[in-house]
This record gives C-alpha cells, sequence and structure tokens, in this order.
C-alpha cells in the first residue's frame, strides 16, 4: 500500500526512475543474449574443430582451418568435406531443430515437461522407421518418411485423446507415455522377429545418431530446419505474453489457440523432419531450452538461445560419443540420453523439495 | 492448512477410479462427499456380491485356462487336449505339443499374471497411486539392464540363472524411484519414466556393442510366455508364494493407508513398516514375473482397476480379485496374441502393453490426474 501511496504523490519522477529501469532491465538482457549466443559459437567451433582434425586419419587444426579455406590437399578435402562436415553439419542442425521444438513446446504448454521424448512422438516416429526397416525391409529416404509419419500420427493420438476443454500438461505426458509402450512394445517385437544384424541397425535407428546424414537427407534437413526457425521467429512475437497463459493472453488481445496451435505445428514438423533424418536423439528437446532459460535468464521462452544451446549439445554429445570409449563409437543419442535422463530426475527432485512440484508439473 | 489436506483428500479418492465413461453412481457414497481426506469412506460393496464376483473370476480363469490349452498355431480337436489333460500319451504327437508347449507356457502365464496383479495392487494401494504398475515404475527397466549386463558380461545364458539380476535390478530401479519419486502420483510415474529414460541408452550401449548379448536379450525383452520351460517355474513359484502372502496380509493395512498417512499413523498403524514390507513383496513378484515372462507393462495396472470396479475399494477383497484377474488378463493377452497373427504370433507382452494403454489414458483423462 505505501508503495502506491508513493507513486501518486511523485508521479513523473517515478516514472523517469520506472522508464530508466526498465531501459536498463533491456539492455542488460540483450547483453547476455549476445553474450550467450557468442560464447555458444565459440563452443561450436571448437567442438567442429575437434571433430574435423580427430578420427581413423588426424589433421592437425591448422590443416584443419587451412583445408577449409580452400587450401588443403585431396585426401585432406575428402575427410573433411566429405567425410567429416555433414556429420557436424547434421549434429548442429538437427540440434538445432530439437532445441527449437522443445523451447516452443515448453513455453506453449506451460509445462518444463514437455519434450517429444515424454510425449511418445520419438517413440511413434521410431516404431514408424522399425517397422519400414524390418517389417517392410525398405531402407534409405523412406524409412524417414515412415518415421514421419509414425511422429505425427502418435502426435495425432495424443492430441486426439489429451485435449479436453484445453490442454492439459500432465494429460499430455501421461497420455504420451502411455502410447510409448505400446510403440515400444512393438518395437521389442519387431525386433525379435527380425535377422539379428538387420535388427541392429533398427536398434541403431531407434537410439538417434547423426553419422550417416549425407546428400540428400542434409539438405532436406537443412533447408527444412532454416524454414521451420524462421516461421517460429515469424509467430512468436507474441510468445512472451502466451506463456502467461490462456486467459491473460486473450484479455491482452492475443489470439491465443490460434497462435499456439500453429506454433505447437511447426514445433512438431521440426521434429518430425529431425528424427526422420537422424532418429529421436533423446532428451535434447529437453535440456537445450532448460539450459538456454538459465543462461538468458529473462523470463522468456529462451527461442533463440534454445536454437543455439541445441546444436551445441548435440554437436558436443556426439563428438563425446565418439571419443569417450576406446574402440567403439557411441551414437549421438546414447551421449544425450544419458545426460538428459539425471536433469529429468533432478528436475523432479527439486521441484518436490521446493513443494512445489504440482506446479512445476503441472 | 487447508491445501495438503485436500491434497491428501484427493489423493486418497484417487484409489476409487473414474473412468469418464463411467455412469455407475450406486454405493459410491463417499466418493464425492467432503474433500476432507479423513471423512471420506472407501466404497463397499456387499460379501454376497464379492463372493459372487470371485466366483465369476473363478470361472473366468478356468475358461481361460482351458482356452490357453485348447488354442494355437496346430489346431487340436479340443477331446484331444482333454485326453493329453488326463491321460497323456508319449507316443502322441498332439499330445506332446499339449504337454511341452501349452502346459508350460499356461503355467507360467499363471504365476507371473498373480505376480503381476498382486504387485499392481500392492504399487497402487502403498502409494495411493492411480497410475502405479512394474512398467511405469521402471521396475522393468532396472530388471533388463542387469539382465542384458549378465548376459553380456558375465556370460549368463540360461534364463534360471536371469532370475537373480532380474531381481537385483528391479529392487535397485525400485529404490531410487520410490526415494525420489516419493508421495506424489504423477511425480512417481514420471520418475519411473526417467530411470527408464537413463537405462534405457546403457542398455543400448550393450547391445549395440554385443550383437551375440543382443541376440539372445531382445527374445527376452519382448515379454512372452514361451521359451521357459517348467522347471523355472518349479524354481520361481515359492518366490511368488511368498510375495502373494504378504500382500494378503497387508490387505487391511492397505485399507487405511488409502485414508491416508496421518490417519493410518493416528489409528497406530506404522506406516513406515508397511511401505517397506510391501516394498519387499513388490521386488519378489515382479523380480519373479519378469524372470518368467521378461519386462511385460501395463498388466499390474490394469488388473487393480478392474478388481475395484468388481468388488469395490477394500483391499481384503481386491486382492484375491486381482489374484485372479491377473492370469486372466496374461493368458487372455497371450491367446489374443496367438491367434491374431495368421500362421505366427504376437508375444504377450505386445499385446497385455494394447489392453493396457486405453486404461492408462482413460485413467489420464478422468478427473483425478487431470486435476493435479
Amino acid at each position: 500500500m505505501a508503495m502506491t501511496t508513493d507513486a501518486t504523490t511523485r508521479p513523473a519522477a517515478d516514472l523517469a526512475d520506472v522508464r530508466a529501469g526498465v531501459a536498463a532491465v533491456r539492455r542488460r538482457n540483450r547483453m547476455r543474449l549476445a553474450l550467450t549466443l557468442g560464447i555458444g559459437t565459440v563452443v561450436a567451433a571448437v567442438f567442429a574443430v575437434i571433430a574435423l582434425s580427430s578420427g581413423a586419419a588426424s589433421l592437425t587444426p591448422d590443416r584443419v582451418l587451412a583445408t577449409l579455406f580452400g587450401q588443403g590437399d585431396r585426401t585432406e578435402n575428402l575427410v573433411v568435406f566429405t567425410l567429416r562436415l555433414p556429420r557436424i553439419l547434421a549434429a548442429l542442425f538437427v540440434g538445432a531443430a530439437f532445441g527449437l521444438a522443445g523451447a516452443v513446446f515448453q513455453a506453449v504448454l506451460r509445462n518444463p515437461l514437455a519434450s517429444p521424448d515424454i510425449l511418445g512422438v520419438s517413440a511413434g516416429a521410431s516404431l514408424g522407421a522399425v517397422w519400414a526397416i524390418l517389417g517392410l525391409g525398405l531402407a534409405g529416404a523412406v524409412v524417414s518418411g515412415f518415421a514421419l509419419a509414425g511422429g505425427i500420427a502418435v502426435a495425432a493420438v495424443i492430441w486426439a485423446t489429451a485435449w479436453r476443454q484445453g490442454l492439459h500438461g500432465i494429460r499430455f505426458v501421461l497420455v504420451g507415455v502411455g502410447l510409448a509402450y505400446v510403440c515400444g512394445s512393438l518395437i521389442a517385437w519387431l525386433l525379435a522377429r527380425a535377422e539379428v544384424r538387420q535388427a541392429q541397425a533398427a536398434l541403431l535407428w531407434t537410439v538417434g545418431s547423426v553419422a550417416d546424414v549425407r546428400g540428400d537427407a542434409l539438405a532436406l534437413l537443412m533447408i527444412g530446419v532454416t524454414i521451420g526457425c524462421l516461421l517460429v521467429a515469424l509467430v512468436s512475437r507474441g510468445l512472451p505474453v502466451l506463456a502467461l497463459g490462456d486467459d491473460h493472453a486473450t484479455s491482452l488481445g492475443v489470439r491465443s489457440s490460434l497462435r499456439r496451435g500453429i506454433l505447437l505445428l511447426v514445433a512438431v514438423l521440426l521434429i518430425a523432419v529431425a528424427t526422420s533424418v537422424a532418429g529421436p536423439i533423446a532428451f535434447v528437446a529437453l535440456i537445450a531450452p532448460a539450459i538456454a532459460r538459465r543462461l538468458v535468464d529473462d523470463g522468456s521462452a529462451a527461442l533463440t538461445a534454445s536454437v543455439m544451446t541445441g546444436a551445441v549439445l548435440t554437436l558436443g554429445s556426439d563428438v563425446i560419443g565418439q571419443f569417450a570409449l576406446p574402440q567403439f563409437t557411441a551414437p549421438v543419442g546414447i551421449v544425450t540420453g544419458l545426460i538428459g535422463a539425471p536433469y529429468l530426475l533432478w528436475l523432479l527432485a527439486r521441484t518436490e523439495r521446493r513443494g512445489s512440484g504440482r506446479k512445476a508439473v503441472a | 492448512m487447508s491445501v495438503p489436506h485436500s491434497a491428501t483428500g484427493r489423493t486418497a479418492g484417487s484409489l476409487v477410479p473414474e473412468a469418464p465413461a463411467a455412469g455407475r453412481s450406486s454405493g459410491g457414497t463417499g466418493r464425492s462427499g467432503g474433500r476432507d481426506g479423513a471423512r471420506r469412506r472407501p466404497r463397499r460393496v456387499g460379501t454376497a456380491r464379492a463372493l459372487a464376483v470371485l466366483a465369476a473370476c473363478t470361472l473366468a480363469l478356468l475358461a481361460i485356462v482351458a482356452a490357453s490349452l485348447a488354442f494355437g498355431v496346430r489346431s487340436i480337436d479340443p477331446a484331444v487336449v482333454w485326453q493329453a489333460v488326463i491321460g497323456p500319451d508319449a507316443a502322441n504327437a498332439d499330445h506332446n505339443v499339449v504337454w511341452q508347449l501349452r502346459v508350460p507356457r499356461t503355467v507360467i502365464g499363471l504365476l507371473a499374471g498373480v505376480a503381476l496383479g498382486l504387485a499392481g495392487t500392492l504399487i497402487q494401494g502403498v502409494t495411493r497411486n492411480p497410475i502405479a504398475d512394474p512398467g511405469l515404475l521402471g521396475l522393468n527397466s532396472g530388471a533388463s539392464l542387469a539382465v542384458v549386463l549378465a548376459i553380456s558380461f558375465l556370460g549368463v545364458s540360461a534364463p534360471l540363472e536371469y532370475i537373480w539380476f532380474a531381481f537385483g535390478g528391479a529392487a535397485a530401479a525400485a529404490a531410487v524411484v520410490f526415494s525420489i519419486g516419493r508421495g506424489q502420483p504423477v511425480r512417481l510415474a514420471l520418475v519411473g519414466a526417467a530411470v527408464t529414460a537413463f537405462i534405457t541408452p546403457l542398455i543400448a550401449l550393450v547391445l549395440l556393442r554385443d550383437v551375440d548379448a543382443f541376440n539372445q536379450y531382445r527374445f527376452w525383452a519382448v515379454g512372452s510366455l514361451t521359451g521357459r520351460g517348467l522347471e523355472v517355474a518349479a524354481v520361481l513359484w515359492p518366490f511368488i508364494l511368498l510375495g502373494a502372502v504378504i500382500a494378503f496380509v497387508l490387505a487391511n493395512r492397505l485399507n487405511l493407508i488409502a485414508l491416508g498417512d496421518d490417519v493410518a499413523n493416528s489409528l497406530g498403524q506404522r506406516v513406515g513398516t508397511t511401505r517397506a514390507v510391501a516394498g519387499l513383496a513388490l521386488v519378489l513378484l515382479c523380480g519373479t514375473a519378469t524372470a518368467l515372462a521378461g519386462p511385460i507393462a501395463l498388466v499390474g495396472l490394469v488388473v487393480p482397476h478392474a478388481a475395484r470396479r468388481l468388488v469395490g475399494s477394500d483391499y481384503r477383497w481386491i486382492m484375491p480379485t486381482a489374484l485372479l484377474l491377473g492370469p486372466v488378463m496374461l493368458l487372455a493377452a497371450d491367446v489374443i496374441g496367438r491367434l491374431i497373427v495368421p500362421n505366427s504370433e504376437l508375444e504377450a507382452g505386445v499385446v497385455a502393453a494394447f489392453l493396457g494403454a486405453p486404461v492408462l489414458i482413460a485413467i489420464a483423462r478422468s478427473r483425478n490426474v487431470a486435476g493435479l
């Protein structure tokens, strides 16, 4: 109450103070975002140079840079441009897609748990791909198409069954878990019936790997992700308002359900494109936005920063997976899964300690 | 102060399943009554009705056992099956099919079904959680990881040797999930999902490196009643018996826990002790079921809900009903799987997931969970 009286007695001075304060906060937020993006780029570049220089034929970092700028010999060109660069680009773009899609999901559904892994979309995509590989004996781009169809089908079923007078975060999650069980049991069944080497290839697909993304698939991925990012940027102008909830957004004149619907659709398509190329890389869509929000720390959905954190996280995980174990290359999905699951546990444990679990989860 | 009270009330109340389509209002006295957990009275049905339900479940069990013996890829005349059961003839090929294939999988289905049904009831009762199940809570994935490691690094190959690893893995996963997800129903399920999510890539890591281990594991992981002989059942039945005895002894205590921890404590019940004993029984039942049939999800979820709808919320009636309905559901899944694909089979675990998922979705859509 004292605040109100102060404000009415000294309106002019306060208004100037507030304006200065808002400007300062905005400056600080812009600085933080720029800093985050700058550091992210540097880290990504370091990982990229590590990935380009290490491996069976190891190059020194200065030779890598020289090759990148067109000074390499034939072998170096082959190693850098044909073998290693596509993998790095794939990791960056897939990670960006997952990071952005996760940020959109979490902001629109107002649920820090919302991600394709939890919602069962990844399981649907895996089932589609495994069925195409093992059930129909297909390979190549067609498999991606089936993965796309599987992921979208499961998303549609979740939508249809979880929608009851609005989108309730927790109902989404539970329905997704239930469908993930159905998909998982069907995948197990398909794996048990197939020839063992083929089944192992299908298992690799369900884990998610960027090792063999090149050529047309890579071009498709890069174009698709770029378009998706632009669409989100276009539609998401009202997103900070949307995060307040339907009622607030509507009262502020934002047509919330339409925008939310479009954003979710773009996010689903981003996930579908990335998953169809690289498989369901676990938890990037869950963790990347969380890291981004913490780095930017302005209470927004941190969409731009999520693109960066997703890309860096995926590339870093892929580098770790390639060189952490002797004589075995772990696919990127295993590394992100092992990083992401403890984060999920921590998220759940922390919300309990605070005693605000219901809010954070629901 | 009012917030935690209404919270416990809702959690306790959610033990009574409220599927959206249900139009039943008979006997639901305390269900929509006071919001205070202490005053919420569970729904009771008469002894006569409960006994009738038990009799009907017994008949259903006998029918499904008969179906499990009678149907299969090889069509055998029911009369021949009956002859094989009462007087087996070693020279008769049909008799051999019945005794070497169908009797073992029926016995294993009976044991695993009993274990899963009782385990699901125990978990749901002890945690007051309508969405608890050995699969959802990560116990299956713990058992799976232990089995994979045993196959890959210790060279274990016989199902009889898997058992102990399945036990250990299930116990470890249960300890982790219950210590982190304690209390809140939804969080328990989510922690289970998180633990599963951590274990899945570890399993994949081992399996991608070791094709032989993958080749063994994939047949276990699908959740099937075949491939285990009667000798495995002969070793494992005492564990299920012990778990079942504990479950029945705890039934009345679960009735008190359903009223909320505070009420149960004030009535002189040691809730912590009950939980610990129930945890022991759970590991016995889940571990054995997983060792017998592989990781089968959602049977433990569906059976207690079905039992509650039939006999009300008194655990002294729910336990025996779940004991009968567990094998009914698992064997039904198995029989359906045998008949649905021509010249081939869908494993029981796959069919059970298909039967269980709609129930899980119905629970998720019900008011109790949505209100959390």
